[in-house]
Order: C-alpha cells, then sequence, then structure tokens
C-alpha cells in the first residue's frame, strides 16, 4: 500500500500553463456562449444574409490572414526562446505586436465605413451580434497586444521567467482561434 | 544542434522569508491563509447586510405599507430592490465569498501540503477585485433611481430598459458588480485548480485527497465553465441597455428567453458552487467526530463529479412555465430526477459515516449533522419542483423560496458554520467556546425550520413570490398570521446569530490557545502549527502516507492516524 | 520526462492556414446548395482552427488533463447551443 513518491506529486507540469489552459476554458464558454446565442438567432430569423452581404469579405479576409500571420509570428518568438536567440525573440514580439494593431486597425476602418453606411448597433439584431462579437473580439486582440507589448519591454531588459512567452502565446492563439470561426459565421454564409 | 530543442526548466518557487511591512502582511498579502480571513470577513460583513435586507423585507410582508422599525417606509418599488439585492448579496457576496474564497484558500494549499497557491500575486489580486466589485454593488444603493430592482435573475425585458423598473444606473452597475465578482472568483477558481493540480505533497495522490478539496475543485470547475455563457449575456444585456440594441426586446426582434437559458446555465451549476463546498466540509467534519473512516470515500467523489456533468443538463427545470418550448419539459425532468441520485449517495454515506460511530456532539458536528438533514428537506421538496407536472403549480411561488432557502441557506449556513467552527483553531490559533457554540446551533436550527418551513405552505396557499403586499389579494389574507409568524421567526433567526459573533470576537481576542489538532483529526492541515506560519510547514514539506479518513485503524496506537505519520510495522 | 521535443515547422503550417482561408472564401462563393456551402465553409474553420491548436498552441504534445481541459467545454458549448434550438429556431 505505501506508495510513497519522492518528490512532489506533479512536478512536471508548469503551473502557469494548466493555468492558462483552464482561462481558456472559461473564456470557450465565453465566446462560445455568444456564438451559440448568434447561430440560433439566425437560424430562427429570416433575412440575414441580405445584412452580411453589406460587409467586405476582401477587408475581412485580408485581416484574417494578418492575425494568422501574428500568430505564427507569436509562435516563432516562442521559438526563439527555445533556441536561445534573444534577438530572434525581440524581433517576432515587435512584428506580433505590429499584426495586432494592424488588425484593429482595419477593423477600426471597417466599423468607420460600416457606420458611415448607415449600420449601427441599434439597426437590426444582425448587427447587434456583429458589434458586439467583433467588439468583444477587439478588445481581447486589445489586451493580447498589450501583454506581448508588456513582454517586449521585458525582453529588451532580459527576460527572466520565459515562459512567458509560451503563456502569451496560447492566449494569443487563441484570440486568433475565434476569429477563425468569426469570420465565416459573420462574413461568409 | 538545431531541430530538437531542450524543454526549458520549470522555475522552483523560492522559499526565502522576508519580513513585510503592516500593509504587505495584513491588507496586500499574497498569503493564502490572510486572504482567506479576508475573504471571511467580507463575506461575514455583506452577512450583515444581506441579513438587514431580509429582515425589512420580512417585516413588510407581515405589517404591510407600515413603517418598518429601524428602516422607515417600504413601499413596491423598494421592495423589489429589497428582494434584487438580498438575492444578489446573499448568493454572490456571502456565499461564494465564505464557502469558497474563504475556505478554498484557507484550505487547499494546507490540505494538500504546498506552501502557498500556485499563483499567490493573482490570489491577492481576486480578492481586491471582488472588495472593488462590493464596493461597486453597494454604491448602487445610493445613485440617482436606487439599486437594481429586476430580481436577482434579472430577466428582461424588466431589466433591459431602463423605463420599466425606473431603475437606469442602479442596474448597470449591478451587472458591472456582477462581471467584477465573475473576474475575480474566475481568478480564484483558476487559482484553486492549478495548485492542486501541481503543488501537491509527495505522496498525496488525487485518492488521498480530502474530500473538500475534491469537492471545491469541482465546485471551481463548474464555475469556471458554466460563468461564460452568463457573462455573454450579461454584455449583450448591457447593449441593450446602453447601445440600445435589443437582443432580449420583442419588439425589435430578438428573445427575452434566450436570457434565461444563458442565466440558468450558469444559474444551476453555481447552486452547486454553492452547495459542493458545504458538502465538503461537513465530509471532513464527519468522520473527525464519529472517530471512523468516510463511507465510500471513492463513490463520494464519483458522485461529486456526476452531479457536477449533470448540472449542466437541467437549467431549464426553473423555465417550465416561462413559455418554454413545451417538448423541452420532459428531458429536463428527467435530468432533474436524474441529478438526486448522486446526492442521494451523497447523503446516504454520510449517514453511513454515523452508523456505528462513537459520536462527538461538538459544535461543529451538530451544525454538520444540522446541514445533512436540512439538506434532505431541501432535495425532497425540489423532486415537486423538478417534476414539470407539479412545478406548474408551485413555480414562482413560497413553496419555491421555501426550497431553495433549505438547500442554500442550510449549506451557507450549517455547513458554513460547521466549517467556521471546525476551523476556528487552525485559522486563528484560538477555540471558540462551546456552549456558545451550541446555543447558537440550537437557536439557529429551530428558527430556521420555524421561518422556512411555513413557507411550503404558503406557497401551495397560493402566495407568489416577489409580491410587495400579499393583503392586497383576497385569497391571501387568511394566511396572513403564517406571515407574521415567519416573519418574528426570521427576526429571531437573525438575533440567534448574536451568540456566534460574540463567539467569534472573543474567541479572536481571548479563546484558549489552541494545540496542534485539537479534534484528533488526520488531515495535513493539523499536522501544521495552529495558526500555520508563513509558508506552512517550516523546513520540510509534510509526506503522505495514506487516505485522509484513517480512524480507529489497528496501525496506530490512537485512534486517528494522521496522513503524514510513517506507521513502522509491529512485528509480533 | 525527455528533455527534448521536436517542433514542427511553424512556417509550413502558416502556409496550410492560408491556402485553408483562400479555399474557405472561395468556398462560399461555389454554385452548391447552401448548406453544402454553409458546411463546407465551416469544415475549412475547424480545420484551420484545428491546425493552429496542435502546432501553434502545441496541444499535440500535450497531456490527457490539458486535452479534456479543450474538449469539455467545446462539449458543452456545442450542447448549449443544441438546447438552444427549440425555443429560438424553431419558434414559429
Amino acid at each position: 500500500m505505501e506508495t510513497t513518491a519522492a518528490t512532489r506529486a506533479g512536478t512536471d507540469i508548469l503551473p502557469g500553463k494548466v493555468g492558462v489552459w483552464w482561462f481558456l476554458a472559461s473564456e470557450v464558454m465565453l465566446f462560445g456562449g455568444l456564438i451559440g446565442s448568434f447561430i440560433v438567432s439566425r437560424l430562427g430569423s429570416s433575412g440575414w444574409s441580405g445584412e452580411a452581404a453589406h460587409l467586405s469579405v476582401p477587408v475581412a479576409a485580408i485581416n484574417t490572414l494578418v492575425l494568422l500571420t501574428s500568430s505564427m509570428t507569436m509562435v516563432m518568438a516562442f521559438g526563439a526562446v527555445e533556441k536561445g536567440d534573444p534577438r530572434g525573440l525581440r524581433t517576432y514580439l515587435f512584428l506580433t505586436v505590429l499584426l495586432g494593431l494592424t488588425f484593429l486597425g482595419i477593423k477600426a476602418y471597417e466599423y468607420s465605413s460600416e457606420v458611415a453606411a448607415g449600420f449601427t448597433p441599434v439597426t437590426g439584431l444582425f448587427w447587434s451580434f456583429y458589434y458586439t462579437m467583433t467588439g468583444l473580439h477587439a478588445l481581447h486582440v486589445l489586451a493580447g497586444i498589450i501583454t506581448n507589448l508588456a513582454l517586449f519591454v521585458m525582453a529588451r531588459r532580459g527576460l527572466r521567467n520565459q515562459h512567458r512567452v509560451e503563456l502569451a502565446g496560447l492566449y494569443w492563439h487563441f484570440v486568433d482561434i475565434v476569429w477563425i470561426f468569426l469570420f465565416p459565421l459573420l462574413y461568409l454564409t | 544542434m538545431s531541430d530538437p530543442v531542450a524543454v526549458l526548466a520549470i522555475p522552483e518557487a523560492s522559499l526565502h522569508h522576508e519580513e513585510l511591512g503592516f500593509w504587505r502582511t495584513y491588507l496586500f498579502s499574497t498569503e493564502h491563509k490572510t486572504i482567506g480571513k479576508q475573504y471571511l470577513s467580507l463575506g461575514l460583513f455583506m452577512t450583515i447586510v444581506g441579513g438587514f435586507l431580509a429582515y425589512v423585507m420580512r417585516w413588510q410582508l407581515a405589517y404591510p405599507d407600515t413603517e418598518v422599525p429601524g428602516w422607515g417606509f417600504v413601499g413596491p418599488e423598494f421592495y423589489n430592490v429589497l428582494v434584487t439585492m438580498h438575492g444578489t448579496i446573499m448568493v454572490f457576496f456571502v456565499a461564494m465569498p465564505i464557502l469558497l474564497g474563504a475556505f478554498g484558500n484557507f484550505l487547499i494549499p494546507l490540505m494538500i501540503g504546498a506552501r502557498d497557491m500556485a499563483f499567490p500575486r493573482l490570489n491577492m489580486l481576486s480578492f481586491w477585485t471582488l472588495f472593488v466589485g462590493t464596493l461597486v454593488l453597494l454604491a448602487s444603493f445610493f445613485v440617482p433611481g436606487g439599486a437594481a430592482s429586476a430580481g436577482w435573475t434579472g430577466y428582461p425585458p424588466l431589466s433591459a430598459k431602463a423605463i420599466y423598473t425606473g431603475v437606469n444606473w442602479g442596474l448597470n452597475l449591478w451587472i458591472l458588480a456582477h462581471a467584477i465578482e465573475f473576474a475575480s472568483f474566475l481568478m480564484g477558481g483558476v487559482n484553486f485548480l492549478t495548485t492542486a493540480i501541481t503543488m501537491r505533497a509527495p505522496g498525496m495522490t488525487f485518492f488521498r485527497l480530502p474530500l473538500v478539496v475534491w469537492q471545491l475543485l469541482t465546485a471551481a470547475t463548474l464555475f469556471l465553465l458554466s460563468v461564460g455563457p452568463l457573462i455573454a449575456g450579461a454584455v449583450m444585456l448591457l447593449m441593450d441597455r446602453i447601445a440600445g440594441t435589443s437582443f432580449f426586446l420583442p419588439e425589435g426582434g430578438g428573445e427575452p428567453l434566450l436570457w434565461q437559458h444563458l442565466f440558468w446555465f450558469f444559474g444551476h451549476p453555481e447552486v452547486y458552487v454553492i452547495l459542493l463546498p458545504a458538502v465538503g466540509f461537513v465530509c471532513e467534519v464527519l468522520p473527525v467526530f464519529c472517530r471512523k473512516p468516510l463511507f465510500g470515500y471513492r463513490w463520494i467523489i464519483y458522485s461529486t463529479i456526476t452531479a457536477g456533468i449533470l448540472s449542466f443538463v437541467v437549467w431549464a427545470h426553473h423555465m417550465f412555465l416561462s413559455g418554454m418550448d413545451p417538448r423541452l419539459a420532459m428531458p429536463f425532468s428527467i435530468t432533474t430526477i436524474l441529478i438526486s441520485v448522486p446526492f442521494a449517495i451523497l447523503v446516504f454515506a454520510m449517514i453511513a459515516t454515523l452508523w456505528g460511530g462513537s459520536i462527538r456532539f461538538t459544535t461543529p458536528m451538530l451544525f454538520a449533522l444540522g446541514f445533512v438533514s436540512m439538506f434532505i428537506v431541501g432535495g425532497l421538496t425540489g423532486i415537486f419542483n423538478g417534476s414539470a407536472p407539479a412545478d406548474i403549480y408551485i413555480t414562482d411561488t413560497y413553496f419555491v423560496v421555501g426550497h431553495f432557502h433549505y438547500t442554500l441557506f442550510s449549506a451557507v449556513v450549517f455547513g458554513g458554520f460547521a466549517g467556521i467552527y471546525f476551523w476556528f483553531p487552525k485559522m486563528f490559533g484560538r477555540m471558540m467556546n462551546e456552549t456558545l457554540g451550541k446555543v447558537h446551533f440550537w437557536l439557529t436550527l429551530i428558527f430556521f425550520n420555524a421561518t422556512f418551513f411555513p413557507m411550503h405552505i404558503l406557497g401551495l396557499g397560493g402566495m407568489m413570490r416577489r409580491i410587495a403586499n400579499p393583503m392586497q389579494y383576497q385569497f391571501l389574507q387568511p394566511l396572513q398570521p403564517i406571515n407574521v409568524f415567519i416573519t418574528f421567526s426570521a427576526i429571531l433567526l437573525l438575533v440567534a446569530q448574536i451568540p456566534f459573533a460574540v463567539n467569534f470576537v472573543w474567541g479572536l481576542v481571548a479563546g484558549t490557545p489552541a494545540e496542534r489538532n485539537p479534534w484528533e483529526a488526520n488531515t495535513l492541515e493539523w499536522a501544521a502549527p495552529s495558526p500555520p506560519p508563513h509558508l506552512n510547514w517550516g523546513e520540510a514539506i509534510p509526506t503522505v502516507h495514506r487516505g485522509p479518513y484513517e480512524y480507529s485503524s489497528p496501525e496506530g496506537p490512537e485512534d486517528w492516524l494522521p496522513q503524514d505519520r510513517l506507521v513502522v510495522a509491529r512485528s509480533s | 520526462m525527455t528533455t527534448e521535443r521536436a517542433r514542427p515547422n511553424y512556417v509550413a503550417v502558416w502556409v496550410w492556414l492560408v491556402v485553408l482561408m483562400i479555399a474557405g472564401v472561395l468556398a462560399s462563393y461555389l454554385p452548391f446548395a447552401k448548406s453544402a456551402v454553409i458546411f463546407l465553409v465551416f469544415v475549412v474553420a475547424a480545420t484551420k482552427a484545428l491546425l493552429v491548436a496542435l502546432y501553434y498552441m502545441h496541444l499535440r504534445f500535450e497531456s490527457g488533463l490539458i486535452y479534456a481541459m479543450v474538449i469539455v467545454p467545446v462539449v458543452l458549448v456545442i450542447a448549449l447551443t443544441f438546447l438552444l434550438f427549440p425555443d429560438l429556431v424553431f419558434h414559429h
């Protein structure tokens, strides 16, 4: 019966990683609840395709490309940490922040042209969902940019806890995945 | 040299002890025990607020539209505020901070043999976030228009437009306070789960964890996984109120039922977020004072997890009369009845633990027994509510009010007090007075039943919940003596808490100093000094050799066998 | 516990992601039945999400515990959405 381990039970898992994944699990529920509500509302109403046709697919596609690329630079920043390449780390983090800002800039351009065309959150239920979902996502992008910027500043001073790059990356990729679903949900159907 | 890369080493937590000033020791502390006590203080303070609201509400029901002693005139609009804020405060700012916040923080690291939480600074942030949320909620009483008055469930369309309730900023702040509270408990929950997964002491396998840790972890998981859709709903509700969208307004193409679904998808697991920690306290207290192992350790774990999973698919039993698709009623009735199976297993395991034990009727034990017996009543009335045909008659009546106070009040009050009396010596290093404790228990038990049992009769008599003046309805006038009786019982129930307040303060200041293990218990927290020092364990963390409930074991000389004691096999 | 692990080629994954994104956009213009087009578009989106999760978030190299933390909420979200159908989709 005596099965006493010599060390702590479960030290081979990084606590930060477990914590971030739990946090992401709750985020899945947050966006999942919103997306689920959107899906059933859309299936239960008519005429939303016509509303969606007012959105610009090319602009959104470019924005998708920007976010996908930022995911790659983020994971390459982590790769640079693993290879012990502080210069690469700084470069890739900087690129990720830049691409994140580009995404927000394009999103802002989209919002302004839609509002100029008379489509505001109160135009109809489709637009309410559109602005709420993309707005919540944009806030998450903003939080990611701030995190990555903080990491970039830390990396310039010499990053002590290098796991942070991986953890921030997990969050950033999650935000990317949310957009991967928002893009077809709002623009392509 | 290029392709495979070395895995980064996992940094070890630093163990150095530094002297901290007053602010970092007592206020902005990252120490899990201090944070637990902060949660406890906040929860106990909010109990006073919530209890006072209950008193004002009860007086209005007994003597409608008279001056409430100590408050003043109420009236229907303010009565709605009372109902809303009493529910909100008691569920989110009393039950969760005390049961989950205080005990989760205090117990989890001690019971698993860790020195602190996995993320101590996040832990501090989660408490202060809750503190801000509490301030926002309390501030909502003082904004123009007063506090939220759309019920603690906040159903739209009532809650979706300011003109419907006459409350604008109060309800916006109410939503904001919830958002802050959720953020706080998300941080807390992540911390609990990560700590228990990664920081257990050597030998502390998952099936050697004390049950309260299992129950706290299940509760944290349920919260993490259920709150997302409600946050999504809250964002939509706030958009309806502030931006003028119509997610939940039928005239704009929205669907009010969507809110009810999102709310109760969270709301039902939330019941277990509150209930399970209390079940856990009872699971710890019972074997200690029965001097025998807990009956069915693994079955309790399996039942807890089963109940947790099922709690995600029962929510629509709150909505049988909401205008929901009637085809949903049957499946949700069935899952609701099903969920009584794991809870029945839990209760039977508790009763079986008592059987043949040498029971010590200490104050924590009395409260634990009070929980078991009262929870059975709440569970039984739940079966009526859970079956759609019966619920159609009793829903939104005082039967439901009686039912959920029997479950939640018994969890928070009986479970919570069992926990406080049991772990007070470990928390503060002093004993509480047993006589005062017993007086407190019996008064609470009697007036609890006198308050909430007649509510079932009122409900069957047709009295609706959330009405400010039962005398307005002719068919309720014969029931008014019951309302008066309930009101006086409720006042006495509140008065019955005075012995506890006295006992608590007296215990803090002048209680007998507690020894390391005053209850002769097995779990790891009793292996640390009372109160445990910073970093809990001195030089070396304990090593765990066995499960948590080995009482009256033939292996040891005494009738308890702590988890960390190494027994040398006797040769003869 | 191994001290070394292989890493995927991040650029190759990115190329796949871009190809799939273009495929998704093009698929939405296909002259098929609307349900078939929607199905196709979301299969593409799910594939992209899987690629990001498996390779960029290193889910392929993680333990069962972390898998459970991903799969359980996804299952719950799908269950919630389906249980909303009677009230919000079939209500007319």
